[in-house]
């Protein structure tokens, strides 16, 4: 070996080492600035806050008409910063790594930060979750009853049918219906207008769990333990699933799509099927973009009724630069009358208790909208508590990929429920480390 | 203060001078671009797989943990197989045809340019779009090519959603990308080849199989293997247009080691040692393949 070489591999070796010896990782502390007792809204006047955010759409304006309103009455200056959703959590995570935390960040989980993350409690008191509802204001706080986040928006899973394709069929709608009488209608609809398939499902650990939740079950329970009921799960699955091999639900659609989450909402905007399973962030896109006419409806029971929760958090970090000021962005933002303006803008559903009360009254849609609001009701109160855990997303991941193979053929119902059984262990042991 | 003696100083004085000096100064902007975007996070993440974290703030040591666990996963197992047969078919069909494509475009006279030009062009086009594009012209029921392949009777394959043809298609997916750069490569070498070879050959009356087999082909190995090295490197890394056209399945069918390092890293739950941990063993892997490949080209060239 020639002297340059050595050489080379020697300095390769030593650096290799030498970095080897360095944990990685930042060593701040947890310790942010402790929280004054109450929040003046005069004092804000030339401070700026940065705000981290992604958009589904439509909420982008609406968003932007509420800051603009904020900086009006407060003379804080916010500086947006819009991100695509997949580039969020390790965005968040590179610029809180650095140093560099944001005074505050949209978000769908919240718990990838929670230690860094201010307590709203101490800035607005302990009654502030009281000002949500029970299910809403559960999914934002810790074990130890933290206010770590405000939920911001509220979303509940439901269907949405196309009522051309049920008028020409001549299928009426019921006001309640199980999945055996949503999928026979489906099929005489889908039938009567030479649509391929008859029911549609988003390829997401989220909607499938609102079957699972129908069917009688939730992946973790309230306790923060295992909830799967294994006999209750195998029926559900293999409900789904022979929908899907039966290609009543897009076959190729699931497989297609790899381990990636993926709407159906494209499949029912071409008319290709006329019941589809989703929730209320699609009726801005389809206000606007579905050339026939459409509706949200209840949805189906099976054991139980109602939908499965989901939703979006703000959050403000501690270690950022002005942490008082986020606290009292959040909060501002989530006033009755500001969360009304942005709901009725961006069709987002309310986390407030007295705009669930009293309703919102959208721009249009307003009959669809009032349908999602409904199934908030209906919706069992361990759904929220599963949605919220920080062991859920692992979890329902799980449930997608083994899903998948008993669709493929590769696996029976019976393994793939003992393999997420499985899995929620292990997520619910490596959230908890 | 020292004093250097008379002969160091002149040493020193012309390296200063830049007859040493000047070439060093002339690679440093980019060693200094490449030793902090590439060397030092390649180091930094050897670092790293000897750690767990969920967040990229707080690191756990696990020592060879991360190792241990990839090496006894049996998803691991699969994505690495499902990564040597692409790697194997790719580098295979890419190196044949722009063989092919590479003599059939070095023989023509008139339009080479046009159609070199049109066989890049796939190389100058995001990976994301390419794979977007083939999703859709390989859709069973909407694709273009499966409108072609019906309306003669060869039916609709699942080329996509079929475990078995999904590998497959994107071998052809990612041959089409890379087709006209690595002809573009093989032409140069081509042309690097003495014509007086071929008008010899002529005259001794060797046909064109010949002359290909005899002359072409063995002047033709050093670019060859260059070719090979690159594909099995592209083979390795192939990622982007993967996780466009299939997004890693049917059922992990097509899932390759770059997504399976993304997934661990950027999907819940995070483990960014586990995922470094894998990228170290596939550096490892293609620095071997790399080595045993060239070695070869080396001992071939000297036989």
């Amino acid at each position: 070996m020639k002297l340059r070489t050595k050489t080379a591999l020697v300095c390769a070796a030593v650096l290799a080492a030498s970095l080897t010896a360095c944990a990685p990782g930042s060593s701040q502390s947890d310790a942010g600035p402790s929280a004054p007792a109450s929040v003046d809204f005069n004092s804000f006047k030339g401070q700026t806050l940065t705000y981290v955010y992604f958009t589904d759409g439509p909420d982008e304006q609406a968003t932007k008409d509420a800051i603009a309103k904020f900086e009006a009455v407060t003379g804080a200056k916010v500086n947006l910063q819009i991100v695509p959703f997949a580039n969020l959590a390790t965005s968040l995570q590179a610029r809180l790594s650095a140093g560099n935390a944001p005074e505050v960040a949209r978000v769908a989980d919240w718990h990838p930060y929670a230690d860094k993350e201010v307590d709203f409690k101490q800035y607005f008191g302990s009654n502030y979750p009281s000002e949500f509802t029970p299910g809403a204001a559960g999914t934002a706080m810790d074990s130890a009853g933290r206010m770590l986040a405000v939920p911001s928006d509220v979303t509940i899973n439901g269907p949405m049918i196309n009522v051309d394709a049920f008028k020409k069929a001549g299928v009426p709608v019921p006001a309640k219906w199980t999945w055996d009488e949503l999928v026979a209608s489906a099929k005489k609809v889908a039938a009567a207008n030479n649509m391929p398939y008859a029911v549609a499902i988003d390829k997401s650990g989220n909607r499938l769990s609102t079957v699972l939740s129908q069917f009688g079950t939730v992946l973790v329970g309230p306790d923060g333990k295992n909830a799967l009921d294994k006999d209750k799960a195998a029926k559900a699955l293999t409900f789904f699933t022979d929908l899907v091999k039966s290609n009543v639900s897009p076959k190729d659609f699931w497989l297609g799509s790899g381990s990636k989450y993926t709407g159906a909402n494209e499949i029912f905007l071409a008319g290709q099927v006329p019941v589809y399973l989703s929730g209320p962030w699609q009726v801005g896109a389809f206000a606007k973009s579905a050339t026939f006419n459409w509706a949200a409806v209840p949805n189906p029971c099976q054991e139980r009724c109602g939908g499965f929760p989901g939703g979006k958090f703000m959050i403000a970090f501690k270690d950022s630069k002005n942490p008082t000021l986020a606290a009292a962005f959040v909060q501002w933002m989530n006033r009755t009358e500001n969360q009304r303006e942005v709901d009725r803008s961006a069709y987002w559903l309310p986390t407030r208790k007295d705009l669930t009360d009293s309703g919102i009254e959208y721009a249009n849609r307003q009959s669809d909208m009032s349908a999602f609001l409904s199934q908030i009701k209906a919706t069992p109160s361990d759904t929220w508590t599963d949605a919220n855990s920080p062991a859920f997303t692992a979890s329902a991941t799980s449930m997608i990929n083994e899903t998948d193979k008993v669709v493929a053929g590769k696996e029976d119902v019976q393994t793939a429920v003992e393999n997420i059984s499985a899995a929620i262990d292990k997520a619910i042991k490596a959230a908890g480390s | 203060m020292s004093v250097l003696a008379p002969d160091r100083a002149r040493g020193l004085s012309a390296w200063m001078r830049g007859k040493t000096l000047a070439p060093y100064l002339f690679v440093l902007p980019n060693m200094v671009i490449f030793g902090v975007f590439t060397i030092w996070p390649a180091f930094n993440g050897f670092n790293l797989s000897f750690y767990d974290s969920s967040n990229g703030r707080t690191y756990r040591p696990v020592g060879t943990g991360n190792y241990s666990n990839i090496l006894s996963d049996s998803q691991f197992w699969g994505v690495v197989q499902h990564t040597v047969l692409f790697t194997l078919g790719f580098v295979l069909l890419s190196t044949v045809l722009a063989t092919a494509l590479a003599l059939m475009l070095n023989a023509q006279r008139r339009g080479r340019g046009a159609l070199s030009a049109a066989y890049f062009l796939p190389v100058l086009i995001s990976p994301v779009v390419v794979g977007i594009i083939w999703k859709a012209a390989l859709d069973r029921t909407t694709g273009l090519v499966n409108e072609v392949l019906s309306a003669i009777g060869l039916g609709s394959p699942g080329w996509l959603v079929d475990s078995s043809l999904s590998l497959i298609s994107i071998i052809l997916v990612g041959t089409w990308i890379h087709l006209g750069f690595y002809a573009m490569i093989l032409i140069s070498g081509l042309q690097s080849i003495d014509t007086s070879l071929y008008e010899a050959a002529r005259m001794d009356g060797a046909s064109v199989w010949q002359s290909v087999r005899l002359i072409t082909l063995p002047l033709l190995r050093p670019t060859l293997m260059v070719v090979i090295i690159l594909a099995t490197i592209a083979g390795f890394q192939a990622f982007d247009f993967v996780y466009t056209l299939t997004g890693g399945g049917p059922v992990g069918a097509t899932t390759l080691i770059i997504q399976y390092i993304y997934e661990n890293a950027f999907s819940y739950p995070i483990q960014y040692g586990l995922a470094s941990a894998a990228a170290v063993i596939l550096f490892v892997v293609v620095f071997a393949v790399t080595f045993v490949n060239y070695a070869i080209g080396r001992r071939s060239e000297s036989i």
